[in-house]
């Protein structure tokens, strides 16, 4: 036998993509080439693989070997095609029996002693392998579990012969280790002191998904607010949970025995670049802090920190759902719809409070102008947090709704979002809103009153509809948004322009 | 030479004077040394080929003679003169016609002045509204107020066109007239005095305000087109606001804010000054505070502005339209600056229920956030909302964002 074909797959982005490795073993001076546009990580495996088969006892075919990686087209990166060319070169020099690898996919990376090692991304790995029965490192088997179970471990290359053909068993996995205590656990609501408003902004934000912008000095609560938020998101739904799991997967940050179920919260230093906030990277196009946050929140604490670009580059996830990373060589499309929650000082000095803060009127318009017009048109909900007063932090802890109360109606608001045909309704546009938010004569009467003096433009008029249309489904009320709904919305909106200082 | 004499006789002698006045460090002092030297076309001859004379301990520095004739060196009168007709910029010069009266006979006349405008619709009667540029709310409201109410009783306002106090009372003057042009009211038109030149007059913020001060009444300056301000030309154009008011009202100013610089050149010229009290614990009510401790008088609303006037009831005021010292703003003509959502307030006319009384009871008189409210007054969300919107169309509150408080 000269030729071998083994199956595998690569990752680009969030994405599996089957790869064949085909190992041709001729005649010819001895060299080991592997092409196939392998990239500098891809074509580092030469040297484990050699040494591997070395060390396991197998011998080196002292001949020219060519690893083709098929399709030629797709960038090839890390390390998870190594398992695959070190079978590839024994079934070529016929150490090991072709016919044991049908129906069979591998992934993994090669130790030098040839144990093998998990490798990042199993899941989307796997997933691509379609109707292949996966081989994987034993610390890749609970993600390759989750989408087959069928799936099967060898700890090393020397076992992985052995069994393939058929002189011993196949390794039995014994129960993964229990998932780690305590990790599980979610900061909880009834955690933060007084902040009533903010409370319930939250609650109508995780209900409609509406973008929320706290402002408000250091100390008053609003990171503590940010990170609660997404313990009042309902549990992911399979689809959503698979998505999200692939995602950390494909980032290396997924260890679970089960598929993420709890929407994810991530909070990104304004320091971070730009390829680590979108995605991106020279080598695997990795899943940035937007597509991390995908199915939960993108928290971003001082919000005017943060480089202006890098904001406005948030401006297409945030409309389409997705990131579009593209490279000379490599493009890659990942999901990224997640509940922006941003926090940022009222001003420079950060003290905001009217007659105590410092800064000159220069340095407040500056500070203004740090957040675009379209970005800040984004948020629905802008809320003014305060600290609060020290009496009500001593008074003790537990006032106000749990976390998991609230859940429970922003799933019920979510489901009634739903028959709209939206999965929340931020999502809903133009003709929607008219069809699914009618205006009593009061609230139309009210609306018009305030459109006419200028205080309010006709988008804001629209998003202010769409939030009393989420107030009302929490509150689990029929019929068409009353004007308390509105005078409700409005509260939480805040006005067109409302960063910074009162007065 | 030659070419000089040729500009000498196409351009009138307020030429040279804005092309000295563009000159740095010409204040209204040394602008009437300069003009001790001669005619303002020799004047420039002189300054250009550096030949003025200074002798020791004169005020001006030979090395500022030489200064201003390399900066001369680039600056052509006819130009300058090409550029305000352009612009439609009027120049005038002390002693020439249109010279505003009240500034003839100045402790310190600008020698030269850039309008805008039509002096002519400005009235007899001119009241000065000054503050700070960081007001508050309250602050804002009353001056707009203020100048509203005195814009319609036929006086006009005069300002510097900063943000917050003056642009709040230009702002009031303005809505004054263009609702005098509906009714057929007798209000006439602002007057401001800007510390820029007039291409770029004010703050950006104010870029449209200005316009409308320009094309309703009159906007001066003692920059001329093209020269870029400095900050020492701010204070300066003070004692040009305080010549020409008759009186002068301060709305709110830090105690040691650019108002009570305004406040001491209106005292050198023997003008009113009126104060606007405001809470003692303000940080931008410690001046005007301090002046009615000091004896100026209190001004609660435009009738004691045109008491003070001796106008009371004649000269054409119609007096009804005035509001009654306490309730400036509840008058039915006159809305907030922005405008509240409801529209029809009437005096005294709306009593609040349980819930707007108990979010009134926790709102001091500093602006309070949504949230510290709904905290100390255990109003629900909802709750807090309805009484919020509807004392807001009730004219009780304001809202700004997430920011809520008292109208006056």
């Amino acid at each position: 036998m000269m030729l071998a074909v083994v199956r595998s797959s690569t990752l680009i982005g969030v994405d599996g993509f089957p790869v064949q490795v085909e190992v041709h073993v001729g005649n010819g001076l001895p060299t080991f080439s592997i092409v196939g546009l392998p990239d500098a990580s891809c074509r580092e495996s030469r040297d484990r693989v050699r040494a591997a088969i070395a060390t396991s006892g197998f011998k080196w075919p002292d001949t020219r070997i060519t690893v083709n990686l098929a399709p030629t087209h797709l960038r090839k990166s890390g390390s998870a095609l190594d398992l695959a060319i070190a079978v590839g070169i024994l079934a070529a020099s016929n150490q090991l029996a072709m016919g044991a690898l049908d129906g069979l996919a591998f992934i993994g990376e090669l130790g030098l002693d040839g144990s093998l090692r998990p490798v990042v991304g199993a899941l989307p790995l796997v997933h691509a392998m379609g109707h292949l029965r996966p081989v994987v490192p034993p610390g890749n088997l609970t993600e390759a579990r989750l989408v087959r179970s069928d799936a099967l471990i060898a700890g090393s290359l020397v076992d992985l012969v052995e069994s393939l053909e058929g002189r011993s068993q196949w390794v039995t996995p014994h129960d993964p280790d229990p998932s780690p205590p305590g990790l599980g656990e979610e900061p909880d609501l009834c955690e933060v002191q007084g902040q009533p408003v903010a409370k319930r902004a939250l609650e109508v934000a995780a209900a409609g998904g509406h973008h929320v912008l706290m402002t408000g000095p250091p100390g008053a609560g609003k990171t503590m607010l940010a990170e609660r938020l997404s313990s009042l998101l309902p549990d992911l739904d399979d689809e959503l949970a698979f998505d999200v799991s692939r995602i950390h997967s494909a980032a290396g940050h997924f260890h679970d025995r089960d598929l993420i179920r709890r929407p994810p919260f991530r909070a990104p230093h304004h320091s971070a670049s730009l390829v680590a906030l979108l995605g991106g990277g020279s080598a695997t196009l990795r899943p940035g802090e937007v597509s991390l946050a995908s199915g939960g929140v993108l928290f971003l604490d001082e919000l005017g920190e943060f480089p202006a670009g890098h904001l406005d580059a948030l401006r297409q996830p945030l409309e389409s759902g997705q990131i579009h990373i593209a490279r000379a060589s490599n493009a890659a499309v990942m999901p990224a719809r997640f509940l922006l929650v941003a926090a940022t000082n009222p001003c420079p000095c950060g003290l905001g409070r009217w007659g105590e803060c410092r800064c000159s009127t220069a340095a407040l318009a500056r500070y203004g102008r740090r957040l675009s017009g379209p970005l800040l048109d984004r948020f629905d909900v802008r809320l003014a947090v305060e600290r609060p007063e020290a009496m009500s932090v001593l008074k003790g802890r537990g006032e106000g709704p749990d976390s998991l109360s609230v859940r429970v109606r922003v799933a019920a608001a979510r489901e009634v979002a739903a028959t709209r045909g939206v999965r929340c309704n931020r999502e809903l546009r133009g003709k929607e809103i008219d069809k699914f938010a009618p205006l009593s004569p009061k609230a139309r009467d009210y609306l018009r009153g305030r459109l006419a003096t200028g205080v309010l433009t006709m988008r804001g008029a629209q998003r202010i509809r769409v939030m009393a249309l989420t107030i009302k489904d929490l509150d689990g009320a029929d019929g068409p948004i009353d004007d308390v709904d509105l005078y409700e919305a409005i509260l939480l909106r805040g006005d067109e322009s409302t960063i910074g200082v009162a007065s | 030479m030659s070419s000089d004499n040729i500009e000498t006789d196409s351009i009138p002698h307020e030429a040279y004077l804005a092309a000295i006045a563009s000159l740095e460090h010409v204040g209204p002092a040394t602008f009437r040394w300069l003009l001790s030297h001669g005619s303002p076309s020799r004047v420039w001859q002189r300054l250009t080929s550096g030949r003025l004379t200074t002798g020791p301990g004169a005020r001006i520095t030979s090395a500022q003679i030489d200064r201003w004739a390399a900066q001369a060196a680039s600056v052509n009168p006819a130009k300058i003169w090409a550029r305000c007709v352009e612009l439609g910029i009027g120049v005038v010069s002390i002693g020439s016609a249109g010279y505003p009266e009240s500034l003839a006979d100045d402790l310190d006349p600008p020698v030269v002045l850039f309008q805008r405008g039509d002096p002519n619709r400005v009235a007899k009667y001119k009241v000065a509204i000054v503050g700070t540029r960081r007001a508050t709310g309250y602050g804002r409201e009353v001056a707009h107020d203020l100048a509203k109410d005195l814009t319609a009783a036929g006086i006009t306002i005069v300002s510097g066109l900063a943000l917050g106090i003056d642009g709040a009372c230009h702002a009031g003057a303005v809505n004054a007239i263009e609702e005098a042009g509906r009714t057929g009211g007798s209000a006439r038109g602002p007057l401001a005095v800007v510390g820029a030149n007039l291409e770029s007059p004010c703050p950006q913020a104010n870029r449209h305000l200005a316009s409308k001060v320009a094309e309703l009444g009159i906007v001066y300056s003692e920059v001329p087109p093209g020269t870029p301000s400095a900050p020492w030309r701010y204070p300066v154009r003070n004692r040009i606001l305080a010549a020409l008011c008759d009186v002068l009202v301060v709305v709110e100013s830090d105690a040691d804010g650019g108002s009570m610089h305004t406040v001491r050149e209106a005292l050198d010229r023997d003008r009113t000054v009126m104060a606007v009290p405001g809470p003692i614990t303000g940080r931008y009510s410690r001046g005007t505070n301090q002046l009615l401790r000091d004896g100026a008088a209190p001004c609660l609303g435009a009738d004691d502005v045109l008491m003070e006037l001796g106008l009371t009831g004649k000269e054409g005021v119609t007096y009804e339209q005035l509001s009654t010292a306490d309730s400036v703003d509840k008058s039915s003509g006159s809305s907030s600056v922005k405008g509240s959502g409801g529209g029809e307030n009437k005096p005294n006319a709306y009593v609040p229920n349980e819930a707007e009384a108990r979010l009134l009871e926790h709102l001091d008189w500093r602006p309070t956030t949504v949230e510290k409210l709904g905290a100390s007054s255990g109003l629900t969300p909802r709750e807090l909302a309805t009484a919020a919107m509807t004392l807001e169309s009730a004219g009780l509150i304001r809202r700004t964002g997430s920011w809520i408080e008292r109208r006056v």
